[in-house]
């Protein structure tokens, strides 16, 4: 059911509080959002939930082997797309070896109802490997308080709201506006050194913005600069190392989950080499925390704006685990998922000439000299800039979904859900739906403009990085990754694609898969 | 070394900046600091130092009763109502990541303008009006004397089973 009454306007540039009106206000009854007053005795049982049979004893898991089942597991979001042709709002996918069933939720307003009623410790599972690396393997190191990714309930709770202020925090986020562009301009003169004589870039070029990402996780989550962005770098240098032990720890983690998960019952060739590689980066992580911790004693601190994001947590914590832990975990979830996003808005720019010229014109009014440093205030104004961020993120989401684990039996679309079941909001297709966006297979960042108010946008429909409490903790930092980037490169130069258009695939991420040849030309002034 | 560390606080925020200005008055900065940068709600917890520091709020609550709160300058009017229980539940500890401390301002009082990502999460809240703020983004100053705030009818998360959430 169509329900524009709840649907709102995203991104007003300034506003009085007064004089705006909004979109969204009281169609939402106190039932509606509150799902705990639906009768639960009086939904339909779970067994009815539409989605494909199991067989008997061996279930679904079938359906997902590659030759005989009928989906090819390394496609989720062509997965998550059918489910939803096939079977409407929801789709439950049981009986799947050695896992709770799958839940897939296509209804905005109930993703809206679960997100809401998700209590102070949402369970949101991920990462299998990781947990066994944290909860096993390495579990004397990572001991009571392993961090936030793969951790849930109590532990989870208290590692987050020891990190999180710092992290998400407007005020601390703004000072690594000057280091994330240093960062960039770095990256901006490599990509000069790197183009060839038609100024395209090389076929290999996605690699090259992993190494950028990883540098600016690296400046955030360590207080150093790893040197990533190097030329002619030797296979046994320090960086060399990270940008492999990245690839392995991070890229692998596809195959290794989705392929060939029988690391779960013995030690396979590429578990061992994920378990060497995630050893390398603790390492890595340790070598640099401790080196901040010196620089710290000998600081001459008297204010807590001279602190970096790394000080701040060590001064407030007696152990520097804490930091260790941190920065392991941005780094894990921070240079595929960014650069990823980045390759994405990169080819969706390159493709829309007139887009990019579009963002190009506003920023040069932001910036009329290109070589001025950026600043928060230049940020807040880069209006069209960020909406078609949120475009790209809408239409071609890098996470194809979240989920959680319900903690308590809910009703969902008039069905009984057990506690436990682990529900999946895919916002790749949610996000693209009519019933909650006006013209959603056409690509239009005004969209999430002010002054537009024809096209409309359900504010649970695309959510790239989750809400609430156990929302994306890198949030900020990526957005300001990529706004900086965004600003730098586009303010000089030109960004064009004259090959065969890319086809969006899942391998780790939802990105271009391909060449990403960009031909970049120096725009004159 | 900790003791050392302990002495500095973030003057980005206004909120501190207010702090340090109240305290450069006073002349006590190195005394005080120390527990200035206990800013996980523990600020709100001190009384007022003198009169002119008091801030006056009354707060709204969901079944339409008033109650009358007393803050002062520089607090974090979601860490406030914790103080006095007041249900406003601030999940996300004031991160800018959920709705849950959403509250209408009633008085014509000019708060600072919400910035975009305060907005953002704004448009995800239930119940929204013009009035719509996020408590946690809410500093009291002086200006904001006589201040009334109400919660809306549901926030949620609302807890299951009538929980209220506890102050830390």
């Amino acid at each position: 059911m169509v329900n524009f009454s709840k649907v709102c306007r995203p991104l007003r540039k300034s506003r009085t509080l007064i004089e705006t009106v909004r979109h969204r206000s009281e169609a939402a009854t106190v039932e509606a959002i509150c799902p705990h007053l639906e009768q639960f005795e009086n939904a339909k049982p779970y067994s009815e939930i539409p989605g494909p049979k199991a067989l008997p004893i061996i279930g679904n898991t079938w359906r997902l082997m590659p030759l005989i089942g009928q989906y090819d597991i390394s496609d989720v979001a062509k997965l998550s797309q059918l489910f939803h042709e096939e079977y409407g709002k929801m789709c439950k996918l049981s009986g799947l070896v050695g896992r709770p069933d799958l839940l897939f939720v296509y209804d905005a307003d109930e993703i809206e109802k679960i997100y809401r009623q998700e209590g102070p410790t949402p369970f949101r599972p991920s990462m299998p490997c990781l947990v066994k690396y944290k909860s096993q393997v390495r579990k004397k190191f990572f001991g009571d308080l392993p961090g936030v990714v793969g951790v849930h309930g109590e532990p989870w709770r208290l590692f987050r709201t020891r990190v999180q202020k710092p992290v998400l925090q407007i005020q601390t986020v703004k000072k690594y506006i000057e280091p994330i562009e240093t960062v960039t301009n770095d990256f901006i003169y490599r990509m000069l050194e790197m183009k060839d004589e038609n100024n395209e870039m090389p076929a290999d070029f996605d690699n090259e913005i992993h190494k950028w990402a990883l540098e600016c996780i690296g400046r955030v989550s360590l207080d150093t600069r790893l040197g990533c962005l190097e030329k002619n770098l030797p296979a046994d240098s320090e960086p060399q190392k990270i940008i492999d032990a990245a690839k392995y720890a991070l890229r692998n983690v596809a195959i290794l989950e989705l392929k060939f998960p029988f690391w779960r019952y013995f030690p396979t060739t590429i578990w061992k080499n994920y378990v060497k590689n995630m050893d390398y980066f603790i390492e890595i992580c340790m070598k640099h925390i401790d080196a901040a911790m010196e620089r710290l004693k000998t600081k001459n601190v008297e204010n807590e704006k001279d602190l970096s994001l790394v000080e701040r947590i060590l001064a407030n914590e007696k152990d520097p685990k804490m930091a260790y832990i941190l920065a392991l975990d941005l780094i894990l979830v921070g240079i595929d998922t960014i650069s990823m996003a980045v390759c994405s808005i990169l080819y969706q720019l390159a493709i829309r000439p007139e887009q990019q010229q579009k963002m190009y014109a506003e920023l040069k009014t932001v910036m009329p000299d290109p070589n001025e440093p950026i600043d928060s205030k230049k940020l807040d104004q880069l209006v069209f800039l960020k909406a078609f961020v949120k475009e790209v993120f809408r239409r071609y989401s890098t996470v194809i979904g979240n989920g959680r684990t319900l903690q308590h039996d809910t009703v969902i679309q008039g069905y009984q859900v057990p506690q436990g079941t682990q529900v999946v909001f895919p916002t790749l297709v949610t996000g693209s739906m009519e019933e909650y966006v006006t013209n959603p297979k056409e690509f239009l960042p005004e969209r999430w403009l002010k002054s537009d108010i024809d096209n409309k946008i359900h504010p649970f429909a695309s959510l790239p990085y989750g809400y609430g409490a156990r929302m994306c903790l890198g949030r900020r930092f990526a957005d300001l990754e990529i706004q900086v980037l965004l600003a730098k490169l586009i303010r000089s130069y030109q960004l064009e694609y004259h090959y065969v258009p890319l086809e969006y695939k899942v391998t780790f991420m939802y990105a271009p898969e391909g060449k990403l040849k960009f031909k970049m030309t120096k725009r004159k002034e | 070394m900790l003791n050392r560390l302990l002495l500095f606080v973030n003057i980005s925020s206004p909120r501190n900046l207010n702090r340090i200005n109240n305290f450069k008055d006073l002349n006590l900065v190195r005394q005080i600091f120390t527990s200035i940068t206990l800013n996980h709600g523990e600020y709100e917890w001190q009384d007022p130092k003198s009169v002119d520091e008091v801030v006056n709020v009354t707060v709204v609550l969901k079944d339409g009763s008033k109650q009358q709160i007393k803050g002062k300058v520089g607090d974090n009017l979601l860490y406030l109502a914790h103080r006095y229980e007041i249900p406003m539940e601030g999940a996300c500890e004031a991160s800018l990541a959920c709705t849950t401390c959403h509250v209408y301002v009633n008085t014509v009082h000019t708060l600072p303008e919400a910035d975009e990502k305060e907005e953002d999460l704004l448009d995800m809240a239930p119940f929204l009006k013009e009035n719509s703020r996020l408590g946690c983004q809410i500093i009291l100053s002086k200006e904001l004397e006589g201040l009334e705030v109400e919660l809306p009818k549901a926030t949620r998360n609302f807890y299951v089973d009538g929980h209220t959430p506890k102050p830390h």
